[in-house]
């Protein structure tokens, strides 16, 4: 579970390392993937809502 | 020492240019408030961030180019990745791009607070002219081109700014906050003056808000920046600021003037004191399209001089006058002139050019008919 976040991260940052990607593709659900991306995605939206709304204060 | 030379001079022609392009006022102005002063300091740091990361990459491309070239047997390095340079070439730009967020964002945000105004002006965009309208003081005007079409098609003497000439300047008192309530009567229009850093679009049906506080009094111009049609280059911006004192004498004169005019309506009007009044408008407004000699420029839009069909119906003609011509492009004047104004130009336009119908239509007949 973590090295699905771990490898969420890296997406999101835009870089990731070949050989965890091989590992991923090799022994990772994708299901899990986008799971952890779409709920990632929506905590992303959320810090960004919050870091705006408490600097328009 | 060559690459030496090289290398100094590259560097020394972009900030000749950036130089030389500011002193020629190719540059944004710096603007006469302080948002626009925020603006233009923000657009230099931004600038400068731009030709700094230029000069690095383009900078380290042209010299690989040349020092690693192929006539000298360079030979291409062959890895497939190296995650710490690429966290590094990553986090570089998201660390500027933050960093250029940040002062934009305060900037913005100070932009788009338009509450506490001192003065609240309507600003309506129209084909192809503004209307200004000051909320609460009775005072509104419509402000034309005020170069006539001869002079802009070459004949006579040609001013300096003969495109960004209006017959009547939006006028604004300085050290006071004045908000913009900014919308259409037909297409997006944008209303554009550099020195405010303001550009806003205009929409039917939706009203914009911005604001200004004038530091300096003086003459600002600006133009449409929306593409609007075909006189879009023809309906500029001019903003005189005034001190305080003298826009309040100002205001408190137009205020009189509309009383005056308002007053007008209830009177007999003489023929000639209604061509003469009618001829004025008639230029400002109706002449873009029917031509100062009411020739018109048929199929589009029709002439006026010499047309029978009209001349026959008065009643259709103060229709088309005050309530224009929907799904064409003729528009209504119901909003834009007084009934003064109306009942001058259509008097004039049954009167001139040989048009001989002698007929008068008093102001008092238009004004009964927008009470309706
Ligand atoms: C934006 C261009 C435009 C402007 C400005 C304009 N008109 Fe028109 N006008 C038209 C067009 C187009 C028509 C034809 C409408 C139609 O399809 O019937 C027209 C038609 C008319 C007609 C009816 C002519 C006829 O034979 O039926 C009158 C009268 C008229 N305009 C008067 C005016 C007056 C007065 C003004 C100024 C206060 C004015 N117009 C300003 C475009 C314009
Ligand atoms: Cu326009």
């Amino acid at each position: 579970m973590w090295s699905v976040v771990k490898s969420v991260l890296a997406a999101f940052f835009g870089v990731q390392k070949d050989a965890q990607r091989r590992e991923d593709f090799e022994e990772g659900h994708p299901v899990a993937f986008i799971a952890v991306g779409i709920l990632m995605g929506l905590v992303f939206v959320a810090v960004v809502a919050f870091i705006a709304v408490s600097a328009a204060r | 020492m060559r690459t030496f030379i090289v290398w100094t001079a590259g560097c020394l022609v972009v900030p000749l240019m950036t130089t030389l392009a500011m002193a020629n006022g190719w540059n944004m102005p710096v603007g006469v408030t302080d948002v626009s002063r925020e603006v233009h300091s923000l657009h230099m740091t931004i600038f400068w961030i731009c030709v700094v990361i230029g000069v690095i990459v383009f900078g380290a491309m042209f010299y690989s180019l040349f020092r690693f070239r192929h006539s000298k047997g360079a030979k291409a390095a062959h890895f497939h990745e190296h995650p710490l340079v690429e966290v590094i070439w990553t986090a570089i730009p998201l660390l500027i791009l933050i960093g250029m967020a940040v002062p934009a964002t305060a900037t913005l945000k100070k932009m788009y607070d338009p509450s506490d105004a001192d003065l609240d002006v309507m600003i309506t965009g129209q084909q192809w002219r503004w209307h200004y309208e000051y909320l609460g003081e009775d005072v509104a005007f419509t402000s034309n081109l005020g170069t006539p079409r001869e002079t802009i098609r070459g004949k006579g003497e040609r001013g300096e700014h003969y495109l960004l000439e209006v017959d009547e300047p939006l006028v604004l008192p300085v050290d006071r906050k004045v908000r913009f309530l900014m919308t259409s009567d037909d297409v997006i229009h944008s209303w554009w003056v550099p020195d405010l850093a303001v550009k806003q679009d205009t929409i039917p049906g939706f009203v914009n808000e911005n604001w200004v506080r004038i530091n300096e009094p003086g003459v600002y111009r600006g133009q449409c920046a929306e593409l609007c049609g075909i006189n879009h280059g023809f309906m500029p911006i001019v903003l005189q600021a005034l001190e305080e004192e003298e826009f309040d004498a100002w205001l408190a004169e137009r205020k009189e003037a509309a009383a005056q005019e308002a007053s007008g309506v209830d009177r007999e009007w003489s023929l000639d004191e209604l061509m003469a009044r009618g001829e004025q408008s008639y230029n400002a407004v109706c002449a873009s399209c029917h031509q100062p000699d009411g020739s018109g420029n048929p199929p589009a839009f029709p002439a006026l001089a010499g047309n029978q069909a009209l001349m026959e119906e008065r009643e259709r003609h103060i229709e088309t006058v005050v309530n224009g011509v929907s799904g064409a492009a003729m528009p209504a004047f119901r909003n834009t002139l007084s009934p003064v104004e109306v009942a001058a130009v259509i008097t004039y336009e049954r009167n001139a050019w040989g048009n001989e119908t002698g007929d008068v239509v008093q102001p008092s007949e238009i004004a009964e008919r927008l009470e309706e």
